[in-house]
């Protein structure tokens, strides 16, 4: 064996040591990387967050009806649900980013007179809101807009089941029993 | 030849060293082995095995005697509609897991129980306060509506995700309904303080649903005039049913 042959025989040995010797260092990371759990964000999901989106638009503009001529508690009331959906639609905005398409901000309804008689009508509003970000949440794959639907829907469930007192609902009937 | 291979077997002899297993610093006496956990995947069955463990849990919080005795006659038929709720999530559940192959679960969140549901409980009995009935029900309403809220960043499966939000969501307005049963109305909607400063019951705390931990002041008064405030934590990795 030449001197050269002879070098290269022992420093693969000693790298091949080397590399042995390392990889259990590394091997924590590897098996977190190759985890394969959901994707944090998907763009395959944009469409069904516009369409979130779009909804709480147009619900901003019902509330903005609703609270005309409304006073005292009843105004602070409906004022804390508009800025409740104003914050849907922002934070959905905000995590669209640049592919948000421009929504509609025509409004659902044009609920008139006191709160006692517009309750039921918004509470059903609420309930079907609700219901197009549950049925979003069931196509999309992105973990952190699922997260997002999943905190708007927990609150807008007790949109529904408050309103629904107010328009004069037994505390079972509210619940939706 | 010698500069290169010396460099490199210091470089193993370091990494070599690093990658051990065995404790490098010398001890006198003996000192207790560490055990390693058992590797447990959450896997969406885990979820909705820890989720029936959850709603048996809040069925027998709302129709324990403590509860039961003390409730007004409006509010007990209330809470106990409640706790049939939580039963016939059951049922929902197991249907939910059977199509996963997967095993139900009849028992409640033993950890969680021992945790804060008995000390919640014994507090009830031992205040005796009627109005701790309503304070405990929304309490665990909120609690169960946001463990099925945390779940979905858990759950692999998007349509388990839309189906775990449905039952939140039922929990959810249970639980606006028991915020206006303590305080009622359009003022009640927003949150606010009294005039001593003490902050009022919401029926909407908050724009997003919150994820920690949820706290309820029950029991007697004690010697300093304040109550025992209890803190309600969702289910974590160490009370999930495996």
């Amino acid at each position: 064996m030449s001197m050269t042959t002879r070098r290269r025989l022992i420093a693969s040995l000693l790298a091949g040591g080397a590399v042995i010797a390392s990889a259990p260092l590394f091997a924590g990371q590897a098996s977190a990387a190759e985890a394969g759990g959901p994707p944090l964000r998907d763009a395959a999901d944009n469409d069904a967050l516009n369409s979130s989106l779009e909804r709480e638009s147009r619900m901003v503009s019902t509330y903005r009806k609703v609270i005309v001529g409304l006073t005292e508690n009843d105004l602070i009331a409906m004022t804390l649900i508009l800025d409740h959906h104003v914050a849907y639609a922002q934070a959905l905005t905000g995590y669209l980013a640049v592919d948000v398409t421009t929504p509609s901000s025509a409004p659902l309804a044009s609920p008139a007179g006191s709160l006692t008689s517009v309750a039921r009508q918004l509470a059903a509003l609420e309930d079907q809101t609700a219901t197009i970000h549950t049925d979003n949440l069931a196509t999309i794959k992105g973990i952190d807009a699922a997260m997002l639907l999943a905190s708007i829907v927990t609150v807008e469930a007790r949109h529904s089941a408050a309103l629904e007192l107010v328009a004069g609902a037994s505390p079972i009937a509210a619940v939706g029993n | 030849m010698l500069r290169s291979s010396g460099a490199l077997a210091a470089t193993s002899a370091v990494l070599a060293a690093c990658s051990s297993t065995k404790p490098s610093v010398a001890r006198i006496g003996e000192s207790p082995t560490t055990v390693k956990l058992e590797d447990l995947a959450v896997t969406d069955v885990v979820l909705l095995r820890t989720a029936m463990s959850m709603e048996t849990m809040a069925t027998a919080m709302l129709s324990n005697p403590a509860v039961t005795a003390l409730a007004s006659k409006d509010t007990a038929s209330v809470i106990a509609a409640f706790a049939a709720d939580h039963t016939s999530h059951l049922e929902d559940l197991q249907v939910l897991i059977s199509a996963r192959n997967g095993e139900a679960y009849s028992e409640t969140n033993a950890k969680l129980m021992q945790a804060y549901g008995q000390t919640a409980l014994d507090l009830v009995a031992s205040g005796k306060l009627p109005e701790d009935t309503l304070a405990l029900t929304l309490a665990v309403e909120t609690l169960i509506a946001a463990t099925y809220q945390y779940f979905v960043s858990l759950a692999v499966q998007p349509a388990l995700r839309a189906d775990l939000v449905r039952l939140g969501a039922r929990s959810s307005r249970r639980a606006a309904v028991a915020a206006q049963l303590i305080n009622g109305g359009t003022g009640g909607f927003a949150p606010a303080n009294d005039k001593g400063g003490i902050a009022l019951v919401a029926t909407l705390p908050g724009a997003f649903g919150s994820l920690s931990a949820v706290q309820v002041q029950l029991g007697p008064v004690n010697e300093v005039g304040s109550r025992t405030t209890v803190l309600m934590d969702t289910p974590s990795l160490n009370s999930l049913i495996y």
